[in-house]
């Protein structure tokens, strides 16, 4: 502990407001966007030409429009609430060997589940995301979403690294919107606190079965037909945005049409 | 009455009226001689009487002053006052929990671990001897918050608003905290500060430095709720702002992790993770219309 004067750093003068702004850029739009993300993927159960088509809609904003709301909404409000969970963390001390309560060892499991998403993010963004291909990373192709989405989750170390990831992001929501409500002031009482508990393990254990049956559909996904399918579609969009010459029937090997 | 108060069960001291067969027992205390020197652990051995408790085991100790070894040692120095749990000034550890010692029936801690004591001093406060610490911190926060009804003045304004019972009952428990220090004690957030008079520096000065560095940490549980208890009073209320304004200054509520240690071991059970919770509300209010009002 430093001593300050008596306004203190920027930091310091403003301690309140920024923790604030943590806790609701944790639920408004890192967390909401989580949920999001997961649905997308989960909707891979489906079929991949539904998750290629939920790709292709987040896609259709254009390349331009997609990094904007990618850094506004994502990138910025995760390493904002990354550095300064960094911060939060450095300033205490766990104690959970001495007091061993529930909502204590919870306290240090939102700690380290934080550090783990940290470096989960981190590594997935490299191993998804388009910008570290040049880099041999980002194997991500939202014209291949599924066939490249499953070939990148294909391998065991992999599976088990994003299913740690996943299960810690989920513990991490799922407990900071219970730690929100009290710092916000929304369950107040020991009783509202104790549905709240029970109400936000709910939607933890969703969120949680939700990410990891994505993956098991990542998991079994045809690549074979999925890249089939890809190459259809890429070939239907061209030759939509009259770039290219309608491809003929021996070309799609499989006829989508008369296939229904 | 006072056993709904216990949530139905016994207080712990009523609930059984068994003894131990034992001759004596040992205690282990973590000794230091003064502020910033290193501590070390004494054995003493005490002959068991019924009824004991902590401070009366440590009376004999003190008396004996010495050690399990026969070397004569410095009587061991320790807080107590009320000896009826409503002072605070009795905190320390006792077989590693935070509580006071003249509640701590030793025949209740031989059942947990017979024939042997653990005693240290509060882990979050300056040692200033033995088992004595420097807990200004804690009544430094409580001035922060303003705790207390702004009544000071020469006139009588007469008689006092009425108050519903459901608003006195949810004040009551908040009016039982004794300032002991347990919640602060087993806050993960609440770390320790120990501040070191320089050789240049007058006592006003280091004092000054002290409440400054103190200001700037956060404040605790126990200064949220007694925040909230003044706040909630007619006529404390008036400077409802001002203590708001503290707990959203550095050190302020928002420094709270939810650990919820301190609602554990609170000796009087006071709802501090509600009071905090309040205290989320109300400030997260009065910040946002500070900001519009100006």
């Amino acid at each position: 502990m430093t001593d300050t004067g008596p306004q203190g750093s920027f930091l310091v003068r403003h301690d309140f407001l920024i923790r604030r702004l943590h806790s609701l850029s944790g639920l408004v739009p890192v967390g909401a966007y989580m949920v999001v993300h997961l649905l997308v993927n989960s909707s891979i159960l489906a079929s991949t030409t539904i998750f290629q088509d939920n790709v292709d809609r987040i896609h259709s904003v254009g390349p331009v429009a997609l990094q904007v709301i990618e850094w506004v909404f994502i990138f910025i409000p995760i390493l904002f609430h990354a550095v300064f969970g960094v911060v939060i963390i450095a300033g205490g001390v766990p104690n959970t060997g001495e007091y061993r309560y529930g909502s204590n060892i919870r306290y240090t499991l939102q700690r380290a589940t934080g550090i783990i998403a940290f470096f989960f993010i981190a590594w997935h963004l490299w191993h998804m995301h388009h910008y570290f291909a040049p880099l041999g990373g980002g194997n991500f192709q939202h014209q291949h979403a599924s066939s490249s989405a499953a070939i990148a989750l294909s391998s065991l170390p992999v599976k088990i690294g994003y299913a740690v990831g996943v299960l810690a992001c989920c513990f991490h929501l799922a407990n900071g919107l219970w730690t929100m409500g009290i710092t916000w002031g929304v369950w107040t009482s020991p009783r509202a606190q104790k549905h709240a508990t029970t109400v936000c393990a709910v939607f933890g254990i969703g969120l949680a079965c939700l990410g990891l049956s994505a993956m098991s559909g990542f998991g079994d996904v045809d690549i074979k037909a999925a890249e089939e399918m890809e190459r259809l579609r890429i070939q239907e969009k061209k030759y939509i945005e009259g770039k290219e010459e309608r491809p003929t029937n021996s070309r799609r090997g499989v006829d989508r049409d008369s296939g229904g | 009455m006072l056993f709904d108060y216990f949530g139905g069960q016994c207080p712990p001291y009523a609930m059984s009226d068994q003894h131990p067969e034992i001759d004596s027992f040992e205690v282990r205390v973590l000794r230091q001689d003064a502020p910033g020197e290193r501590s070390r652990w004494e054995r003493h051995r005490v002959t068991y009487e019924r009824d004991m408790n902590v401070i009366s085991a440590l009376q004999k100790i003190a008396a004996q002053a010495e050690t399990v070894d026969g070397q004569p040692v410095a009587p061991v120095c320790w807080d107590s006052n009320c000896l009826e749990e409503v002072c605070g000034a009795c905190t320390m550890l006792i077989n590693g929990r935070t509580r006071q010692a003249c509640t701590a029936l030793i025949d209740r801690l031989m059942e947990d671990c017979p024939g042997e004591i653990e005693l240290r001093p509060m882990s979050k406060f300056p040692v200033i001897r033995d088992l004595v610490v420097d807990r200004t911190r804690l009544f430094r926060a409580l001035t922060k918050v303003k705790a207390w009804v702004p009544v000071d003045g020469y006139l009588d304004r007469g008689q006092g608003p009425l108050r519903s019972m459901e608003e006195q009952q949810q004040s009551y428990p908040l009016s039982e905290c004794m300032s002991c220090g347990c919640c602060l004690e087993a806050c993960p957030q609440y770390t320790k500060i120990e501040s070191t008079q320089d050789e240049s520096e007058s006592d006003e000065d280091f004092s000054a430095r002290k409440s400054a560095t103190y200001d700037s940490a956060f404040v605790g549980a126990h200064a949220i709720s007694q925040a909230v208890l003044f706040n909630t009073n007619p006529i404390g209320k008036f400077i409802a702002g001002e203590r708001l304004d503290a707990l959203t200054g550095p050190g302020g509520i928002q420094m709270c992790g939810n650990a919820q240690n301190c609602v554990a071991v609170c000796p009087k059970e006071i709802p501090l993770t509600t009071s905090i919770a309040r205290a989320g509300r109300s400030t997260t209010l009065h910040v946002l219309k500070k900001w519009f009002d100006r």
